[in-house]
């Protein structure tokens, strides 16, 4: 099967997923699932919970001893300062956070600036709130660099707000701070709320250091940031994130909340706090296994020829495709049917950036070693017939 | 250093009106709470049991979108059985409680016209929902029982709203809509084409209760299993038309990409005790709303109302500030119908039937 999948966006990779799901040997490189299981201890206390709290009275914005552990965490790992009482709300994974921080700073009308490519549902959550976006494009040769000056030029009179996401997904560039502070300069000079994504913050590479927008001077009054235990400590399943802001904009945001989903489940909160006050550990162990993975990829990829950005932080490498003349939901697809490998197509997350494919590092080494095997062959075959 | 932007926002949202509406607590906090939408019930050590199985067998991951596939069935076979619907796995989306419910079905099944007619008396959620992105709302008037009426729901389709939303049980009174009067609202849905949410949360605590069936131009709604202790957990569902489902599921995709693993399989085993859960539930909160409507009845009115959770007494003139001032000052908590739409009323949810007495005196101002 060559044809070209006709979804576009989220549905376009849903429908991928859903066709890998037919192979019995079918290598996932696609979706930003951790392949490790949560942790024991975050299981064992959210087992303690089940007896303990299971009828415990749920706030909107969550409970404060969570709270209060994320103030503590993104204290120590980002400098942000947030208090536990007022600028703190709870949330079902960084997807309801996403969708929050958006219908927060945003309304109908309103424009967006996006470094793209990117997050492929903050297109969604937009265009659920009916806010315009305006791209910023960036490419592989600049390793996906935002530039704070192209950010500057695209302001008009209806910009409200500029998101970053770093380590960025799909790109998985970390915005190296003298840009950063450049870009909060631009919002501070054109009065712009940022929206700021560190789910990846814990998994850097080499000597690239992540930044915290709300950490540095002029960013905390501006800024909404989100974050998860998603990826970090491998919950995608228990639904588990934050958004931390100015209380102004956080008391909207927690009226929002309640209005989309009322409260976070009792059981994943307390996982929750057991992750953040439990051994750290297990994130240590991961990051580890990520930065060798990651390393497997970068020389798979160099064997094959295909450039990419270098993978600065997070858990995939978006690697450029032009040189195959097709377009990437058509690779994508070729190398699903033909070798049952799933990797994204970069259409996915910006149509523009069809010559893109994502691969995540989110299998066990062997597992990854043969997929990019499998896609090596698949890739031959693509150019050898063209 | 003043942000102008944000001081934009907040007098935005501050204008939105929908979006400041209060809503009441899932899970009662102690005794003498009488303000929350669920009650307190103990929890099987089965879900208990089969909860942690699945998080030790490695369901820490995401799941699918709507739901996963054995839950789903669940929750459409339970729906077919007690309220005679049709309903595949497919028609089924699992969420993260009953406001996700509410918050998909208004706004995904408004999308089309902007508009919604909703009860003039009517769950806080319903209106919070709708000021996450403000919709044209037409309020529908309620008869004494704080229900909408026939007329009125057929006033609202007649000045061309297509899409209307119902409570039955109301979740202010409990009162629910007898079999022929459903039937007259689904004939009007159909011949308007138009599309009915029903929220039928509180239907499990009624004793012959008529439903809308899901379906045919029905979308029903509700926590999945009440009163097997997972209030506090949020898990709800959405039963639709198969045309309606992937709207819904997509926004479901870009909100929330999936719900708990631990709640889902923990609701998974709650469908399989559900029907002893219901029926000792039911006997034990019918027993406990007896005794404290009997209570009330005394010198206050009592709404009509068929849902053993729920009591809503009628206090006019100031009484109602009094009452619930009172209350407040014992530690007493109940609902203040001005939420809902209804500002001479109180709703006492039924958990623990211990403070019942109390509660009551303190209602009357004895
Ligand atoms: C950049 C980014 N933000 C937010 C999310 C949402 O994550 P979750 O809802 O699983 O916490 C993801 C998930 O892939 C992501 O990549």
């Amino acid at each position: 099967m060559t044809t070209t999948a006709p979804k576009q966006g989220t549905n376009l990779l849903y429908a991928l997923i859903a066709e890998a799901r037919g192979y019995s040997d079918a290598i996932i490189l696609g979706r930003g699932d951790p392949d490790f299981d949560t942790p024991p201890h975050i299981i064992e206390a959210a087992k303690q919970a089940m007896i303990e709290h299971h009828a415990d009275d749920v706030p909107p914005e969550g409970l404060l001893s969570l709270r209060q552990a994320i103030s503590e965490r993104v204290k120590r790992v980002n400098g942000i300062e947030a208090d536990a009482e007022t600028e703190i709300v709870v949330t079902n994974g960084g997807q309801e956070a996403l969708l929050l921080m958006v219908l927060t700073a945003l309304g109908p009308g309103d424009e967006i600036i996006i470094p793209e490519p990117n997050y492929n549902t903050y297109h969604d959550a937009l265009k659920f709130a009916r806010v315009n976006k305006v791209s910023i494009p960036s490419s592989a040769e600049t390793h996906f660099r935002t530039d704070p000056e192209k950010v500057r030029a695209a302001v008009t009179e209806r910009t409200r707000a500029l998101l970053l996401v770093s380590p960025n997904n799909p790109t998985a560039s970390v915005i190296p701070q003298d840009d950063l502070q450049a870009l909060i300069g631009v919002a501070a000079e054109h009065d712009l709320i940022i929206i700021a994504d560190d789910i990846y913050d814990l998994f850097i590479y080499d000597d690239y250091k992540h930044v915290s927008p709300a950490s540095l001077p002029g960013g905390k009054e501006r800024t909404l940031t989100l974050n998860a235990l998603s990826k970090s400590f491998a919950m995608t399943g228990w639904r588990l994130g934050w958004v931390t802001g100015p209380a102004d904009l956080i008391q909207r945001t927690k009226a929002l909340k309640a209005g989309i989903t009322g409260g976070t489940s009792i059981i994943s909160q307390y996982a929750g706090l057991a992750a953040l006050t439990g051994p750290q550990e297990p994130v240590q162990m991961m990051a580890e296994a990520y930065t060798r993975r990651r390393r497997l990829v970068m020389d798979a990829l160099d064997d094959m020829g295909i450039q990419y950005g270098i993978p600065q932080g997070g858990q995939f490498v978006f690697a450029d495709i032009s040189f195959t003349g097709m377009d990437s939901a058509e690779l994508a697809q070729r190398i699903l049917s033909d070798q049952h490998v799933l990797v994204y197509p970069g259409a996915a997350f910006d149509k523009e950036r069809g010559q893109y494919i994502r691969i995540t590092f989110l299998q066990p080494e062997d597992k990854l070693r043969e997929g990019l095997e499998r896609m090596r062959v698949a890739m031959k075959r693509v150019l050898g017939s063209g | 250093m003043t942000v102008g932007t944000k001081k934009q926002i907040v007098e935005q949202h501050q204008k939105n009106v929908w979006l400041n509406s209060a809503i009441p607590a899932v899970t009662p906090v102690g005794a003498q709470d009488f303000s929350a939408d669920g009650f307190y019930a103990p929890l099987d050590e089965r879900i208990i049991a089969s909860a942690a199985e699945a998080l030790e067998a490695g369901q820490t991951h995401y799941v699918d979108v709507p739901g996963i596939a054995p839950l789903r069935q669940a929750i459409a076979d339970y729906l077919n059985a007690t309220y005679g619907t049709a309903l595949a796995q497919g028609n089924v989306i699992v969420t993260a409680g009953a406001q996700e419910s509410r918050f998909l079905t208004i706004q995904m099944l408004s999308e089309a016209t902007g508009k919604i007619a909703i009860p003039s008396v009517v769950h806080p959620g319903v209106l919070k929902a709708i000021g996450v992105r403000p919709l044209t709302v037409t309020p529908m008037a309620v008869d004494s029982r704080l229900l909408a009426t026939v007329e009125s729901i057929q006033a609202a389709l007649e000045a061309g709203n297509r899409l209307i939303l119902l409570e039955s049980p109301s979740r202010l009174t409990g009162a629910v809509y007898d079999a022929a009067t459903v039937q007259a609202i689904q004939t009007l849905i159909v011949k308007y084409e138009a599309t009915l949410i029903w929220d039928q949360g509180f239907a499990p605590w009624v004793t012959d209760y008529a439903a809308a069936k899901a379906g045919e131009q029905v979308v029903a709604i509700g926590e999945a299993f009440p009163g097997s202790g997972l209030s506090s957990w949020f898990i709800g569902y959405i039963a639709a038309p198969t045309a309606l489902v992937p709207t819904m599921q997509s926004q479901k995709q870009i909100m929330a990409i999936c719900t708990s693993t631990a709640a889902q399989y923990a609701a998974l085993e709650a469908s399989k005790l559900f029907g002893d859960i219901q029926r000792s539930q039911l006997q034990r909160l019918q027993a406990a709303r007896q005794t404290l409507a009997g209570l009330l009845q005394a010198q206050v009115e009592v709404i009509s109302g068929a849902a053993a959770n729920v009591v809503a007494v009628r206090l006019g003139g100031g009484q109602k500030e009094q009452a619930i001032s009172r209350l407040e000052a014992a530690g007493y908590r109940v609902s203040d119908g001005a939420a809902f739409g209804a500002a001479d009323v109180v709703r006492l949810s039924v958990s623990h039937s211990d403070a019942a007495e109390t509660a009551a005196r303190l209602v009357q101002g004895a």
